[in-house]
């Protein structure tokens, strides 16, 4: 039997608001295959964006695991486990913010370059896939000389330059406007068809939603 | 809630923020104001001192017998006011005492020397006169003088007695002087630290508010409504906080000068540093100006200028400003031509620097990989972002090099000069009326003496190429005599000359000149000069220029053989090592044959300790302030440092992101600070000796017609280097546990903008 991509289970998350404990999510499982997209949705402090960082290693659930590949998490926080996150999220997830995925002292091309280099891939792609996305006149140029739509299809090259086999969007195309958005996970969609690797997007937008495979709605706000 | 209180909620909200503002305006007031007291009381203690030996006289027997009780008691009832003044010369460690009659000087007013321990007499080192005169009838050596008001003339002087200069101790003269150029220095550099201070954690606020200032603008509250709160706020914490630091910059200044006060008055025998209370207002205002200017000059001025901006035109702008400073400061006409010239240097380095260091961040980096070539465009960013702060930092160490490389060389020239001037152990004044000859003879005959010499002064005229008397151009100088030439000259440092200067000068085939009249006259070794001794006119070769460490008359130094019977000789003395002889012995030896009481006899060893004493509190107190100052410059750079990374945490955060392990990220940013503040002390290093040979080779000259030697001290150079290093690896922790504290916000793009490239 084959693995599923990701797979996550019985995750529980509190935050602290003064001396009330705030439940984000309980006992939240999900499952996710290569190729399969799933759109996370809810209004703005539900989690979505909790529940992505949970996925990747960047946050730790109180409670429940996390299997990515063949890798699986129950809890911890020791040295061994945040180097089998930091190895996953070096080679196999994609991470894609809202805005500020660059680094402002490197170019477009650059910044690629250095995406590709820590997941091991060949440099010699990037400038194919600021190409494909429509911004290989602009390689050389720095974050603050282009637009936030060019900058956001930079950060897209750079997670299909690294190959992953997991792309997590958190709102990628929140900062845009619609047509630019649109314009943006058109290609987003595209490419993670074509190379067949999972995609989970935190979204407000209901129609993008639509777009993927899947859908979880958080949509309640946090429980005390 | 008014505007002003949604300002002042960012406090109720850190309050340790605000209590950080508070400690730094405290710690800057405090520092500047300490370092202030005691620079203006060491310059005025420096010229007390130099008043108090200049400015008192004594009365002497016409016929060289020492005075004693009953001159005292015949000239108070010949309506004199004469004070009595009984140094009595303990054996070691306790030095020597002076034994003063505080009655008998009470008819000098506030004038009276050591009038400040007078009255409390608590034998440090002024005690009452009886107990000095038990000290003498116990063993111990003493020596009674007669002291006269300065304001006694001559001719109300009793017969059978006259006046004479009455001198408590060597005069520092212009070293003395040239170290306060030192101080002043210092009050520079804390004055720059004091404002980095103040502005690094203003700023420090300002990153943390920014998006309360955003949210009043959106509400509609004009931009300058909140500068002008701003304003409003600094000035009042401002206010508020320098009154506690200006009470305890005097506390700290006179911690630190409570000794070197005690030291100056053992050794002029005069009241030399009283801390008085003072104003508040300036130092107040002072502070104020300065805590205003660091915070907000940028808004209006600093913003304005290129190398903020980080424009290349400051490249082709800072070239042409360096080299014209260099070369005003290598060939100076004057004073401020020179202080122009190094200001120039100092604006162009603060130019050039950013640029010079981040072109040097990135050179080379495009061929390498992407994570180097990220980690030398991320430093090169840094080193123009930080620009401010790292010019400053650059320009701090500089200055504390410089400081350390003068305070250090002071202390050595100090002991060299206090080694020249009082070569010997001992030295008796020929009284007057007597046959320096006989005495010469009488030590020439001695068995067991040391070395000794006879030291003859008086006045001679110098021409450079005699050709006969030409009055027009001939100049007045001191003539130091000394004979017979021997090891306790011979080890003087010359500055330049011949070869075989010693025994040229010794067989009267040549002289030497001093610093000062080598400087003004531009004589060389090897070049001939005539001078006349009284009716005689010699011209003899220059063999040697020895260091005279800022003795401001030219003097030329002749073998006493040379000297013709005609000379008038002023003073005459014998500077001599007892040997394996007591000097009691020899004392008596040499009184017998001048056919004399009482000798004037010093002791130039308790003289040495205590003018030691002295300087060597000066300079503890100079390294003291430097090392705080340095520290405090350092925590500027990191608290600077620290909110500049802040704003770029979430880039480093992506790192994380893209998979690099915390203790990667973290072995990142670690490199980024030790290179960051290790490029700062490098960069300092040829600014800091530019600056030391500036202020040894070309200001003192210029200023005092004297220089120092030039001294460089890697030793120190690598402290300051781990310093910086402590310094960059510290903004690396705080960055660390930054970045373990949460995924931050990202920053807004136009935080980012700009500088990138």
């Amino acid at each position: 039997m084959v693995a599923s991509l990701l797979t996550a289970r019985d995750l529980n998350k509190q935050f602290r608001s003064g001396n009330q404990p705030v439940s984000v999510f309980r006992n939240l499982s999900l499952q996710l295959d290569r190729g399969e997209s799933l759109a996370l949705v809810g209004r703005s402090g539900s989690g979505k964006s909790t529940l992505l960082n949970i996925l990747c290693g960047l946050e730790k659930p109180d409670t429940g695991s996390v299997q990515v590949l063949d890798e699986v998490f129950e809890g911890g926080t020791d040295r061994q486990t945040e180097a089998r996150w930091a190895n996953l999220r070096r080679q196999q997830i994609g991470v894609v913010f809202q805005e500020a995925n660059l680094m402002p002292a490197l170019s477009l091309l650059d910044n690629v370059r250095l995406r590709a280099r820590l997941a091991g891939q060949n440099e010699d792609d990037c400038r194919d896939w600021l190409e494909r996305l429509g911004i290989g006149e602009l390689a050389g140029r720095y974050p603050d000389q282009v637009s936030g739509g060019q900058r956001q299809r930079a950060a897209l090259a750079m997670v299909f330059a690294m190959k992953p086999a997991l792309i997590l969007a958190d709102e990628p195309t929140g900062s845009l406007d619609r047509h630019t958005a649109e314009d943006v996970t058109g290609q987003l969609f595209d490419l993670q068809a074509r190379h067949g690797c999972g995609l989970i997007l935190a979204t407000h937008d209901a129609e993008l939603a639509t777009r993927c495979s899947h859908h979880l709605d958080l949509g309640h706000l946090p429980e005390t | 809630m008014t505007v002003c209180s949604a300002l002042l909620s960012h406090y109720r909200r850190h309050p340790l923020q605000l209590l950080a503002l508070a400690l730094m305006i405290v710690l800057a007031t405090m520092l500047w104001t300490g370092v202030s007291h005691l620079t203006d009381h060491a310059r005025a203690s420096l010229a007390q001192s130099e008043q108090a030996i200049a400015g008192q006289q004594q009365l002497v027997r016409e016929d060289g017998q020492a005075v004693s009780v009953q001159d005292f008691a015949y000239l108070r009832r010949q309506g004199l006011c004469v004070m009595p003044w009984l140094e009595v010369q303990r054996p070691p460690p306790e030095g020597r005492v002076i034994g003063v009659d505080p009655f008998a000087s009470a008819c000098f007013g506030s004038d009276a020397p050591g009038q400040a321990r007078v009255d409390a007499l608590n034998g440090e080192p002024f005690l009452d006169i009886a107990e000095a005169k038990a000290m003498v009838r116990q063993g111990s050596n003493g020596d009674l003088s007669l002291l006269v008001p300065v304001d006694v003339e001559a001719d109300a002087v009793p017969a059978d007695y006259r006046l004479k200069d009455f001198s408590m101790g060597p005069a520092t003269g212009e070293l003395g002087e040239s170290f306060l150029l030192n101080l002043d220095a210092l009050g520079v550099l804390v004055l720059l630290i004091t404002a980095l201070l103040v502005r690094s954690v203003y700023q420090l606020g300002l990153v943390q508010r920014r998006e309360s200032f955003t949210l009043l603008r959106r509400f509609g509250v004009p931009a300058t409504r909140v500068q002008v709160l701003l304003l409003i706020e600094m000035v009042a914490l401002t206010s508020v906080w320098v009154i506690p630091g200006i009470w305890l910059g005097r506390l700290l200044a006179e911690i630190l000068g409570g000794g070197f006060g005690q030291v100056l008055e053992s050794l002029f025998d005069a009241p030399l540093y009283a801390v008085d209370g003072g104003g508040f207002v300036l130092p107040a205002l002072v502070m104020v100006t300065v805590v205003l200017l660091a915070c907000f000059a940028d808004k209006r001025l600093l913003r304005r200028l290129p190398w903020l901006s980080g424009r290349p035109s400051v490249v082709w702008f800072g070239v042409p400003v360096l080299g014209l400073g260099l070369a005003m400061v290598a060939w100076p006409f004057t004073l401020g031509w020179l202080f122009v010239g190094i200001a120039l240097v100092f604006v162009a380095v603060g130019l050039l620097t950013p640029r010079v260091l981040s072109y040097v961040a990135q050179w080379g980096a495009e061929g390498a990989g992407a994570i180097t070539l990220w980690q030398r465009r991320e430093l090169a960013v840094l080193f123009r972002r930080l620009a401010l702060p790292v010019v400053a930092l650059q320009f701090a160490v500089a200055m504390v090099l410089a400081i350390q490389a003068l305070v250090t060389t002071f202390e050595d020239t100090f002991e060299r000069w206090l080694g020249q001037r009082l070569e010997a152990e001992f030295y008796v004044e020929v009284p007057e009326q007597s046959a320096a000859v006989d005495g010469v003879r009488y030590l020439a005959g001695l068995s067991g003496v040391g070395d000794w010499h006879l030291v003859q002064r008086g006045k001679t005229h110098v021409v450079p190429e005699m050709a006969g008397d030409d009055a027009a151009t001939s100049v007045e100088v001191d003539l130091f005599s000394i004979s017979p030439i021997g090891p306790l000259v011979t080890g003087w440092t010359l500055l330049d000359a011949i070869p075989d200067a010693w025994e040229k000068l010794a067989t009267g085939q040549g002289v030497m000149v001093n610093e000062q009249l080598a400087r003004r006259q531009g004589y060389q070794p090897g070049e001939t000069i005539g001078f006349t001794l009284g009716e005689q006119s010699l011209a003899l070769p220059v063999v040697g220029v020895y260091a005279d460490y800022g003795r401001p008359d030219g003097e030329i130094l002749v073998a006493g053989q040379i000297l013709p019977e005609t000379f008038n000789t002023r003073f005459q003395s014998l500077s001599l090592n007892p040997g394996t002889l007591a000097m009691a012995e020899i004392e008596q030896g040499l009184a017998a044959v001048w056919n004399t009481d009482q000798l004037t006899v010093r002791d130039n060893g308790s003289i040495r300790s205590l003018a030691s004493g002295v300087f060597d509190q000066t300079f503890l107190i100079t390294r003291a302030i430097t090392v705080l100052t340095l520290v405090l410059a350092g925590t500027s750079l990191l608290i600077m440092g620290w909110v500049f990374f802040t704003t770029r945490a979430w880039y480093y955060r992506l790192l994380f992101v893209w998979g690099l392990s915390p203790r990667e990220v973290a072995g990142q940013l670690r490199w980024l600070a030790m290179f960051l503040t290790g490029a700062v002390a490098v960069a300092a290093l040829p600014l800091g000796v530019w600056l030391t040979w500036a202020l040894v080779s070309r200001i003192n000259p210029l200023a005092f017609g004297w220089s120092l030697p030039m001294a460089v001290y890697p030793g120190f150079w690598l402290e300051m280097l781990v310093l910086c290093l402590v310094i960059g690896l510290a903004i690396s922790v705080l960055m660390r546990r930054q970045l373990g504290a949460g995924v931050p916000a990202p920053a807004m793009a136009n935080v980012a903008g700009g500088g990138e490239r």
